[in-house]
């Protein structure tokens, strides 16, 4: 490091090098993917095809010792380990090194780091992925049947649009950070964008105020480096020096420099961004990718329902006749009953590759059960897994028939065994979502 | 780190004399000039209704809304002109057929205060802009000939920047306090839980998605407030406008994606946000980006003079109190007593609460459930307050409005229809709860243009008042005085006093019969005049959606 050097340095005092030490060792430890899942990840890797989802994931690794979803015990963690760190560095012969110098690569580190996690996000808005249109089942649900973290995602899922503008601010902004000259900048539209994140994640009880409190602590780090200067300027008016230091490379570090930078804007802005988009157009994370029984994607009427024999009649109170069935485009389907549903309700963002783990059509909503189905076209049967957790090793089979293209006939046995005969009708449903705006709707 | 600003002891800005300014350009003047203009036209009320607000306003009794109407209005010049909105000019020629059609039947909608017409063409909702630029370059020719030998307008600078400041700042000030005690999104009620997700339109789920986290509604408006605060208070400005920017921002790219209405209102706040930040943007470019010394240069008048100083603070204290103080009495009233997308009216007490429909007769004929069935009720609920709502299978024209305005009678009171489909009705009742008889109105005035009885009923309307006899309004009281005494208003009495516009509703009369709520049995005559026999029992129904830890009104 003793190949930069600077023009001006501003002077530290005493106190200001104690609680840098402690600053320096707390955010380079936050910054390093020092994560227990680091490794499961890595060996998660198809090297020869890496896919959006791991490099999402990579994006958004953060210091982890306790195994689970995020949590502020990793933040303690990580401070006492600094504190004693920096009661190690107060007491050694670098605790005179040269701090302008350290603080200009400290805020390189974070700058990145948080450049990185802020872009991982970025484009799976960008190409709307995130929050996905909601699939028929989850439009044929009652509104009062969803957490509060489905309803914001759904929300948002019904304008692409809005989520790409959304997803294009934080790209931005991570490509602002990319540059020092600019990285106040950048932090400051983070702060604003996902402080409203936290925000919302407490609000609508998201999984993942943790790691937005984590994105907002370094664009408080990066933003800090100009704050005094900024309110000398604007609030106080008072005529103001800028920046002193300059980085200066000479000799290998030059080329290391820029090959370096230029990787990691190649990898996660244009190698990443790409990947996206091509997920976008063939394996969006959210739904399945399995098809499911060809031209049969709707909501169904259930006309006739006999269980062991026996007819039951239209009933809402029935605890187990079905009410409606939803066929979806991929290989799900979702029954409507009275029969209560344990909520499973992961709120958290996960990019699953494998069909039997993407459960985002289920999450964090009741009212209807939810069926994989394997498909056998050549005996007309039909295998129905509960996704659920909570009904792990639940089994339905079916024969069907489709004597017209608006009727589906399930012949089989329940999870317990019983006997069922089901006779399904599609209704021709309207949603006001998929009609013109600009017309009166009759529905 | 320290010597942040090394050369402290020179000329501070203020103190630099107005001899010593450096002139400006032609371009620059002329610009300014019809900028001024412009920023004048955009920021001083114009339409008589708000003067007439003003003016009429009875400080002894005041509603939110008289302070709310102060804060918000934009440019409204073309219906100035031609005493026509500005929507209805966007109305004329051009379209097929069927969506003119539509949108006459939108309009129509209108006359009760709650229809909203679809967008049009993304510029012509900014005409009232145009005309605004107008007026600031024809001004701006007559300014520049008569005032030829003018060098520099530092003072005049200043003091736009004030107009602009607390033009925007009680604007959004007006705004967020709606949020703060969370009146402006309610959360959704009984009829609306129970509706599908995809029976909703895309504004109505904007609406009920921040409805469900009231608390998120108050952070809300403690940002917008917050950017409207800095924006009273000089050495502050640049962050509030920042704040309001982004803020403001955001809710016009909101608007215009879930169609929500106030696209044009969000971006005026956008528009004059960029204007107080107009001039920092070089000073900060010069320090961050091209890292070099930089010194801020603006020019304050003098008002030392007590006059002035006196008059300045007096103006300040009385903006605070109207908008901080004034405000957050009237608005916990509202938030407390009478929320204004809400009936305030409580529902009769033991009738609340959702109901299956387990017998449904017509002109004595049973109609067994089924789904599919036209005319029987799937379910229905009585809400808190004086509202059944129930589920038909048979299509109606959707009242496409965001169930906003501040209308004091229930009945007006839309958002738990507005931008629902799915067959939901949703009716407001009176109570005669001596004889045991609702009187019941549907809040939906699109419903009966698209029904199946269409204009045959025009009659109906003229002997309205009869429909409900003297007796029974005497068991039933007066709607006026029916929310808690501390929520009662001048604005309120004063609309009450007005005659209610007779608009054609589908009615109902029906009794009812219960011992405790748990099974309630209606007889009488549907909105066909076709007598029913409903038998409803309650049901305790679980919803996995949270319940609202911040509830609005008393019921």
């Amino acid at each position: 490091m003793t190949q930069t050097h600077s023009i001006s340095a501003g002077q530290w005092t005493d106190n200001e090098k104690l609680i840098f030490r402690f600053v320096f060792i707390f955010f380079i430890l936050q910054a390093l993917p020092l994560s227990i899942d680091l490794f499961k990840l890595l060996f998660g890797f198809n090297w020869l095809y890496i896919s959006y989802g791991n490099i999402f994931d990579l994006t958004r690794l953060s210091a982890k010792f306790i195994p689970g979803t995020d949590s502020l015990v990793n933040w303690l963690i990580v401070a006492v380990i600094a504190l004693i760190g920096a009661a190690f560095w107060s007491r050694s012969k670098h605790k005179n090194a040269n701090y302008n110098e350290l603080y200009y690569w400290l805020r390189v580190v974070v700058r990145y780091r948080l450049a990185i996690g802020i872009i991982g996000y970025g484009f799976i808005k960008f190409f709307p992925m995130q929050a996905p249109f909601p699939s028929i089942s989850n439009l044929n649900t009652n509104y009062g049947d969803f957490t509060n973290w489905k309803l914001f995602s759904m929300s948002l899922g019904i304008v692409p649009g809005y989520e790409s503008f959304l997803g294009a601010v934080e790209i931005l902004a991570g490509l602002l950070l990319f540059f020092r000259k600019t990285a106040t900048v950048g932090a400051v539209i983070i702060l604003v964008f996902t402080g409203n994140v936290f925000i919302s994640n407490l609000a609508y009880e998201g999984g993942e105020y943790v790691y937005a409190l984590y994105l907002i602590s370094f664009a408080l780090f990066v933003l800090w480096f100009d704050a005094l200067r900024i309110y000398n300027l604007i609030a106080l008016e008072r005529p103001t020096q800028p920046n002193g230091f300059k980085p200066y490379f000479n000799g290998t570090l030059r080329p290391m420099r820029t090959a370096a930078k230029g990787f990691i804007i190649f990898f996660f802005v244009f190698f990443y961004g790409f990947k996206t988009y091509s997920g976008l157009r063939h394996n969006p994370y959210q739904f399945h990718k399995t098809k499911g029984l060809p031209a049969a994607a709707g909501i169904y009427n259930v006309s006739e329902f006999r269980i062991n024999n026996k007819t039951l009649p239209y009933n809402p109170a029935d605890p187990i006749r079905w009410k409606d069935v939803v066929f979806e485009k991929w290989a799900t389907i979702s029954i409507r009953s009275n029969r209560p549903v344990l909520i499973d309700s992961l709120n958290y963002e996960r990019i699953f590759t494998n069909d039997q783990d993407r459960n985002y059509e289920l999450a964090g909503t009741g009212g209807r059960h939810y069926y994989a189905y394997q498909l056998d076209t050549t005996n007309h049967s039909l295998v129905l897994a509960n996704k659920n957790f909570h009904y792990k090793g639940e089994h339905l089979k079916f024969n069907y028939s489709r004597p017209d293209t608006a009727t589906v006939i399930l012949k089989g046995t329940n999870e317990k065994g019983d006997s069922l005969y089901v006779v399904l009708n599609r209704i021709e449903k309207k949603y006001p979502l998929k009609m013109s705006r600009r017309k009166a709707l009759k529905l | 780190m320290s010597d942040l600003s090394k050369n402290n002891n020179q000329d501070t800005v203020t103190s630099v004399t107005p001899a010593k300014l450096k002139p400006w350009s032609a371009l620059k003047k002329n610009g300014f000039r019809v900028l001024f203009i412009f920023l004048l036209a955009m920021c001083i009320p114009f339409s008589p209704n708000w003067y007439k607000n003003v003016f009429t306003l009875d400080w002894s009794r005041p509603h939110y809304r008289d302070l709310y109407d102060i804060a918000r209005f934009q440019p409204g010049f073309l219906s100035l002109l031609g005493g026509q909105r500005n929507r209805d000019v966007t109305d004329s020629p051009a379209g097929n057929a069927e969506v003119k059609k539509a949108k006459k039947k939108l309009k129509r909608g209108n006359e009760n205060g709650t229809g909203m017409p679809p967008k049009k063409s993304f510029l012509v909702d900014y005409a009232d802009w145009g005309i605004a630029l107008l007026i600031g370059l024809a001004g701006g020719i007559i300014w520049s000939i008569l005032d030829r030998r003018r060098k520099s307008y530092y003072e005049l600078y200043y003091w736009i920047r004030v107009v602009v400041r607390y033009r925007a700042g009680i604007g959004i000030i007006g705004f967020g306090f709606t949020k703060l005690f969370p009146t402006q999104m309610p959360y959704p009620s009984l009829g609306l839980l129970n509706s599908n997700f995809g029976d909703f339109t895309a504004q109505k789920i904007y609406w009920l998605s921040v409805g469900v986290v009231p608390w998120y509604q108050v952070f809300g408006g403690v940002v917008e407030i917050l950017a409207g605060a800095l924006l009273f208070f000089r050495k502050t400005t640049t962050f509030g406008a920042i704040l309001l920017i982004a803020a403001l921002g955001d809710i016009t790219f909101v608007n215009y994606a879930y169609d929500g209405g106030v696209h044009v209102y969000a971006f005026y706040f956008v528009v004059l946000g960029l204007f107080l930040v107009a001039d920092d943007i070089p000073k900060l470019y010069n320090l961050l980006i091209l890292e070099r010394y930089t010194v801020p240069f603006r020019v304050y008048p003098d008002l030392s003079k007590p006059a002035w100083k006196y008059t300045r603070m007096g103006l300040k204290a009385l903006t605070f109190l109207i908008f901080f103080g004034i405000m957050t009495y009237t608005e916990v009233i509202n938030f407390k007593y009478d929320p204004y997308k809400q009936p305030a009216t409580a529902g009769v007490k033991n009738l609340r609460g959702n109901y299956r429909v387990t017998e449904f007769k017509i002109n004595g004929q049973v109609i067994p459930y089924n789904p599919l069935d036209s005319t029987r009720w799937q379910e229905a609920a009585f809400e808190n307050w004086t509202t059944l709502t129930f589920r038909v299978n048979r299509p109606v024209l959707i009242d496409p409005s965001n169930g906003g305005g501040s209308p004091m009678r229930d009945i007006q009171r839309t958002f738990e229809i507005s931008g629902v489909a799915g067959g939901q009705r949703a009716f407001h009742y009176y109570a005669d709860t001596i004889d045991k008889v609702l009187y019941l109105q549907d809040k939906n005035v699109m419903a009966l243009r698209g029904g199946a009885k269409g204009a045959g009923e025009a009659s109906e309307a003229e002997k309205s008042d009869e429909w409900i006899s003297k007796t029974a309004w005497a068991h039933i009281g007066n709607e006026k005085e029916m929310i808690d005494s501390m929520a009662w208003s001048t604005r309120r009495d004063r609309e009450f006093a007005e005659k209610p516009k007779v608009t054609k509703r589908n009615r109902m009369v029906l009794h009812y019969d219960t011992k405790d709520g748990s099974q309630v049995v209606l007889t009488g005559l549907n909105e066909a005049k076709d007598s029913v026999y409903i038998v409803l029992n309650r049901y305790e129904r679980k919803y996995v959606l949270p319940k609202s830890t911040l509830n609005a009104g008393k019921y």
